[in-house]
């Protein structure tokens, strides 16, 4: 069972990736979080196969809990695919430079966005 | 020697020769104001101007060279300088461009200008299209006899 | 793709609403904030995240109106933040219709009818939005508060999710508590993870109890160990500083509008005055009387303020002392001398504009007592002292005058060779000379020469700049010196700003101002009564003869033969008292009084220059210069004086 776990501080949005991963082959559980810390939260009680991460979101941005994921042994090889509205290069290498597996632009082509995902949950299956 | 570290110059006209001073002794080039005429001030001071909070005394640059005053029109401008502590608006015909002049394209003023020993002549900058004439400020404003023009 | 956006469309007007709505509620707590230096920070930041969540769902189900009108708020709001921009009351304006209209194009989209156009409100935001390089705000401190700090940490277990017991939730019961300072992760050994709040309040100890079977553990925090929110005020200020809480930071810039602004009030209100005074006589008195009171108690408020403002732009005198060791350090090197400097009182506080105007001044003295004043290193061992010379520095404030003196204690002044240097330049010298009469000599235009030592003093600035600059502070200087011990220069500047009654004057087509102090009387008298005696002329002034001025004459402005009543002011006193003619007298009113001290306008006769508020400088007259010239001061018309 993949547990993908979406975190954006817009419940339209997170209703909008989760009907865009809808259609992922194999089980997959949704789970959400509107901020930072409930994505840390998340993350302490359960494994998770998959990241969908906001950075804009009102406690803590996007980069930081990236940050913290990426520094704590249990859970650096989880993909992240960061999802936001800035477009711009030099984000995007800051948000890879932090440790994004993946970053996409908003709006975002469900298509796209699937596709992603399951190149990544494919090559992180053993 | 005025400082020649600098080499941006901001040039201006006055009865048909360019001047230059450098720019960093230029503190803001206006249109021309009213001038306060200053009683038994030298004949080439016009007045005083109430500029930016500040009473800055005008100086005709034509009258100061030896030459007729002209009647100000659109292109007249007021370059109030700064240098030894003063601030001064030299009043001239014209006054539009910047321009950086290489240490080396200046050529020592000579004698041929004459008008008096200590010149307020820094130098004269030859380009391909004109002869610019760098001033000295600081010997333009220490004297109040007006110079005579060459 | 338009399919998959219309299935979320609903969740799209539901978000909308929610964000609307507290657009709405934050946008009415913002209206209080205007006009302050920074705004409530959580009140835009809520307002900042609002209209940034807007513009994100907007651009997902392709809403432009909608994006473009929130990214525009967005950029306002967040120029707000930071302080680049003053929130003012026509920006809240903008921002509430620019709300309103955000309503509407959801309204619109949601009832399927044409897209609202929103460009006359986009272009609005942008105009009060700034351009390019934004001037540095002011940058308020936040008050350390009263309540206690305490520290969270919560540790999350699935069984508190399935209670409904998350971080979200720990987060709610602490803001109902207090405010939170600062939230963020924690690994504990073992590799757990946990959260860390710091939060200040008073949670009550039934609380605190309880919470703890929900994983939370709140414990009293020491005050030292709670991160600040903002930077502190660095305390490096010495005498007069108040605790970090109290400080604002200012930019400089702004300060200088004010003081010209506040300029600009006193010019306004004694048009006000004269405007006023002209209605006189359609008022009746009971109404006449309030308005004398207002306006009484107008110009008096008009002076605190301008005394507080000026206040405000203190600075320490350290500021120019600063500059000091350096210039000493690199003249010492070039002569050869050995220089200590010694400074104290740099702390005491002056006015920008005296650091400013005393500067080069200060530099000059300094220049002048390293060059001159103190002898080579062999010269002074020779006399018996210590190979190092001194330059000393102090600074101190009384009452409202602040004293700056500079010494060394090198040779002193030559007297001989000053008086016959003085003598070279045709200079008057004194049968008696003491110090004040060496620092006149010394300070007179003609002295300075240009030999090879004084191009070491960096030359175009000479004693007469700095008196006159001293002067034009409304300051004075006094000299001490003293044989093989030393010389010190002592400044007395006042902590006043310039501002004086005046009386004016017509003269021809000219315009004058005369200050108060000095007139007398304002007086009519017939020009038949005028008679001619030794070149000069005179009249019967209260029972005796008093001479008269004609200021068309002196001032050399040309005015039609006077007949008939002519008008003038008596200044002077008793038999000193002169009779100065004008055309006419204009009208009385306070006036800023600038400097003319350039040499090129520096006449007699003119004491420094004003504005009536139209632009145009008008001349102050010295009225008493004036009077002295026909008292024989000097032969002819005063001319200019000659320059160094």
């Amino acid at each position: 069972m993949n547990q993908i776990l979406i975190v954006d501080d817009s419940p339209t949005i997170r209703r909008m990736v989760k009907a865009s991963l809808a259609a992922l082959s194999g089980p997959c559980e949704f789970v959400e979080a509107a901020s930072g810390l409930e994505a840390i939260e998340r993350l302490a009680i359960g494994p998770v196969e998959l990241m969908v991460l906001d950075l804009n979101m009102p406690d803590m941005h996007g980069l930081e809990v990236l940050g913290f994921v990426r520094s704590h042994s249990k859970y650096r090889q989880v993909p992240v695919i960061i999802l936001t509205t800035r477009g711009d290069e030099a984000s995007r290498v800051a948000a890879l430079e932090a440790g994004a597996t993946a970053y996409m632009t908003k709006p975002f082509a469900p298509g796209s966005l699937a596709t992603k995902a399951r190149e990544l949950l494919e090559a992180a299956a053993p | 020697m005025s400082d020649q570290r600098s080499d941006q110059y901001i040039l201006f006209t006055v009865a048909g020769t360019t001047y230059a001073v450098p720019s960093s002794q230029i503190a803001h080039v206006d249109l021309v104001e009213e001038i306060t005429r200053v009683p038994n001030a030298a004949p080439f001071v016009d007045g005083v101007v109430f500029s930016r909070g500040q009473i800055i005394p005008a100086i005709n640059m034509r009258a100061r060279f030896g030459f007729e005053r002209a009647p100000i029109d659109l292109r007249t401008r007021f370059l109030v300088v700064n240098t030894g502590g003063r601030s001064v608006g030299l009043l001239v015909d014209a006054c539009r461009e910047f321009l950086r002049i290489d240490p080396s394209a200046i050529h020592p003023p000579t004698d041929v200008l004459g008008g008096g020993g200590e010149s307020y002549v820094a130098g004269i900058a030859t380009t391909s299209s004109r002869m610019i004439v760098i001033l000295d400020l600081d010997q333009l404003l220490a004297s109040n006899d007006p110079i005579l023009a060459a | 793709m338009t399919e998959f956006l219309d299935t979320f469309l609903d969740d799209y007007f539901a978000e909308c609403d929610e964000h609307l709505t507290a657009v709405r509620r934050t946008l009415l707590a913002l209206e209080s904030s205007v006009g302050q230096p920074r705004p409530d920070p959580a009140v835009t930041e809520e307002l900042f995240r609002a209209f940034h969540s807007l513009k994100g769902i907007a651009g997902m189900v392709e809403h432009r109106e909608i994006e473009l009108l929130a990214h525009e708020m967005e950029t306002y709001l967040r120029a707000v933040r930071e302080g680049d921009v003053r929130l003012t009351t026509a920006g809240v304006d903008t921002l509430i219709d620019a709300a309103r209209l955000l309503e509407h194009a959801i309204a619109a989209r949601r009832n399927r009818q044409p897209p609202v156009d929103v460009e006359s409100l986009v272009a609005a935001l942008r105009q009060i939005a700034p351009a390019g390089d934004s001037a540095p705000g002011a940058v308020a401190v936040a008050p350390l508060g009263d309540a206690g700090s305490w520290q969270c940490l919560f540790t999350p277990a699935a069984e508190l999710i399935a209670r409904g017991v998350n971080v979200d939730m720990v987060r709610a019961r602490l803001r109902a508590v207090g405010e939170i300072v600062t939230a963020a992760p924690v690994v504990g050994e073992g590799g757990g993870i946990a959260f860390r709040f710091v939060f200040r309040g008073e949670p009550g100890e039934a609380d605190v109890e309880a919470w703890r079977a929900d994983g939370m553990v709140c414990s009293r925090v020491e005050r030292e160990t709670v991160p600040a929110p903002v930077a502190a005020v660095a305390a490096d200020r010495g005498a007069a500083t108040l605790s970090s809480g109290h400080y604002v930071r200012v930019d400089l810039a702004r300060l200088d509008d004010l003081m010209r602004m506040i300029g600009d009030l006193v010019i306004r209100r004694a048009r006000l005055g004269d405007t006023i005074a002209r209605v006189e006589k359609h008022v009746p008195p009971a109404e006449w009387r309030a308005i004398q009171e207002n306006t009484s108690a107008l110009e008096r408020q008009l002076r605190e303020l301008r005394d507080g403002v000026m206040r405000v732009r203190l600075v320490p005198v350290g500021e120019i002392f600063r500059r000091v060791p350096f210039v000493v350090r690199d003249l010492a090197r070039e002569t050869g001398k050995r220089v200590a400097v010694d400074i104290s009182g740099q702390t005491t506080e002056i006015y920008k504009f005296l650091v400013e105007r005393m500067l080069d001044p200060v530099l000059h003295v300094v220049r002048n007592a390293v060059s001159h004043g103190l002898e080579t290193v062999e010269e002074r061992v020779a006399a018996g002292k210590a190979p190092e010379g001194t330059i000393t520095l102090a600074a101190s404030a009384a009452g409202e005058i602040v004293t700056i003196q500079i010494a060394d204690d090198g040779r002193g002044l030559d007297v001989d060779r000053v008086i016959a240097r003085a003598r070279v330049a045709g200079l008057p010298v004194p049968a008696h000379v003491d110090e004040a009469a060496l620092l006149e000599l010394i300070s007179s235009p003609g002295f300075s020469t240009r030999d090879a030592s004084d191009r070491v003093s960096g030359r175009g600035f000479g004693m007469a700049v700095v008196r006159t600059t001293v002067q034009d502070l409304g300051g004075s200087m006094r000299l001490a010196s003293a044989p093989g011990q030393g010389t010190r220069f002592t400044f007395e500047l006042p902590l006043t700003l310039a501002i004086t009654d005046a009386l004016l004057a017509r003269v021809g087509t000219q315009t004058f101002a005369v200050p108060q102090a000095a007139v007398r009387e304002v007086i009519e008298l017939d020009a038949a009564s005028i008679q001619a005696l030794e070149g000069g002329e005179i009249i019967q002034y209260r029972a005796a003869p008093a001479p008269v001025v004609r200021l068309s004459g002196v001032l050399g402005i040309p005015v039609p033969a006077a007949q008939g009543r002519l008008h003038a002011f008596v200044v002077g006193a008793g038999a000193g008292a002169v009779v100065l003619v004008v055309d006419r007298i204009v009208g009385q009113r306070e006036i800023v009084v600038r400097s003319t001290s350039d040499p090129l306008i520096r006449v007699d006769g003119i004491a420094g220059a004003t504005d009536l508020g139209d632009g145009r400088a008008v001349l102050i007259l010295d009225a008493v210069a004036l009077a002295r010239h026909a008292r024989g001061g000097w032969g002819a018309a005063p001319r200019a004086r000659e320059t160094a």
